[in-house]
């Protein structure tokens, strides 16, 4: 092996390297970036995938008490008054509210539950268990703590407990299952009661403008249900 | 018997400069043990490295100690940091079975009224150590408390979302002390049943 050969060899050598140092870092960024849009996109499409929220135009608008967290104080919940269509049916007016409350408030702060979950199925036993079902985004989504897991709970048994009376407790399944616990903590094999808590509950303070991530999620589900 | 909650795989809550709840509750029951320890207790943590017993295996052992007292300990993704909540089991129903036998998932339904106390005085001492800490211990359905069959507790630590490591590690001696202060003063009030008069050197 001549000299002269040796070199280019090892010029060759050192372009591939350095190009490849240099390459290595943007290909890493790009892969990433593919796949936050992948993943973006996997929850959307299930979003569209899922029947649109039962909500009629033709409903009565009511004045729904929604329970997001508190601003002022930490860990808590606060009652923020929308107004909404809301059905009689008491199967409907859950779901309605629950999505609601997905669709969350205009403060993301006060947010309780994750925006990537959604409500697969609500339905209602004779006995007033309330079953909602939701997907793997409100275990995966929802923050892990006992805190954080009991007021993202707690914001749904208030809210239904506001909302539809007959719901006596809540039952939680993620995508159909029942699971142990929704981030690491809170105990899901049992039901939440949903009565009784709003004995505790202090009285709105006022109405709130409906948020635009509500309004959104209205106009989004009625003008399904309008199709 | 005190249980840094997840490991393994499970990492917990997962925060700022790559912090990790298994692995920062696992040295916050280090220091736990040395000062309950100090306080005469026999500690035994229901893992020393990076495993993940179950929620049933941590029951277990806790379950198969005549006379022990149960500490779950957890760092949260949220509240205001600096501050500690203690948690005890909301109130269910014991059931029964036709044996006599205690449910296993609701083996904590008899030690409720014992757990609430030994609650209250742990956090009441960490209300007195970390400023904006409930005064008292609050109620949660925690997984990890209902299979326990002994007075048990969750303490959870606010937060992995911290600007350094630092504030985290700084808590550490404070909580050590609360909880050992706190099982100490429940001492004296915790009865075994079997056991007229109580049972003051119990492990814990």
């Amino acid at each position: 092996m001549n000299s002269r050969w040796q070199f280019w060899m090892g010029a060759a050598l050192f372009v591939v390297v350095m190009g490849a140092a240099l390459y290595f870092p943007s290909l890493r960024r790009q892969v990433y970036k593919a796949k936050d849009i992948t993943e973006k996109t996997a929850a959307e499409a299930r979003r569209e995938l899922l029947p649109p929220a039962p909500v009629n135009s033709g409903d009565p608008k009511v004045k729904a008490k929604m329970f997001w967290g508190s601003r002022e104080e930490d860990g808590t919940l606060a009652p923020v008054t929308v107004e909404l269509p809301l059905s009689k049916d008491p199967v409907l007016r859950a779901k309605q509210i629950l999505n609601t409350l997905l669709a969350g408030p205009v403060d993301p702060e006060a947010r309780t539950l994750p925006s990537d979950a959604a409500l697969l199925e609500f339905y209602i036993l004779p006995d007033g268990t309330g079953i909602a079902d939701f997907s793997e985004g409100l275990a995966t989504g929802t923050p892990s703590g006992i805190q954080s897991e009991q007021l993202a709970v707690d914001s749904m048994t208030r809210t239904l407990q506001a909302n539809v009376p007959q719901v006596q407790q809540l039952k939680i399944l993620i995508h159909g299952q029942e699971v142990d616990t929704l981030a690491g903590h809170l105990d899901l094999t049992q039901t939440f009661q949903v009565s009784m808590k709003e004995a505790a509950t202090p009285a709105p303070t006022g109405v709130s403008v409906i948020t635009a991530p509500i309004q959104k999620a209205i106009e989004k589900v009625t003008g399904a249900a309008k199709k | 018997m005190l249980d840094p909650a997840h490991g393994g795989v499970d990492l917990g809550a997962r925060g700022t400069e790559g912090i990790h709840e298994s692995e920062v509750v696992l040295q916050f029951a280090l220091q736990a043990k040395q000062a309950l320890e100090a306080q005469g207790f026999q500690v035994i943590l229901t893992r020393q490295g990076n495993d993940n017993p179950s929620f049933d295996d941590r029951s277990a052992r806790a379950n198969a100690q005549r006379g022990a007292i149960f500490i779950t300990l957890h760092i949260a993704s949220t509240g205001l940091v600096g501050t500690v909540r203690t948690y005890v089991m909301t109130d269910f129903s014991p059931g029964s079975e036709a044996t006599g036998l205690i449910p296993w998932d609701r083996a904590q339904a008899p030690f409720l009224g014992l757990s609430h106390k030994l609650g209250d005085l742990v956090q009441a001492e960490m209300a007195k150590r970390f400023r904006g800490s409930p005064p008292a211990a609050e109620t949660a359905p925690v997984r990890q408390l209902r299979t326990t069959a002994a007075p048990a507790i969750a303490v959870e630590i606010s937060s992995v979302v911290v600007q350094s490591r630092d504030d985290l590690d700084h808590m550490i001696p404070g909580v050590a002390d609360a909880i050992a202060h706190g099982a100490a003063a429940f001492r004296p009030s915790y009865v075994v049943p079997g056991l007229p008069g109580g049972n003051p050197g119990a492990p814990l």
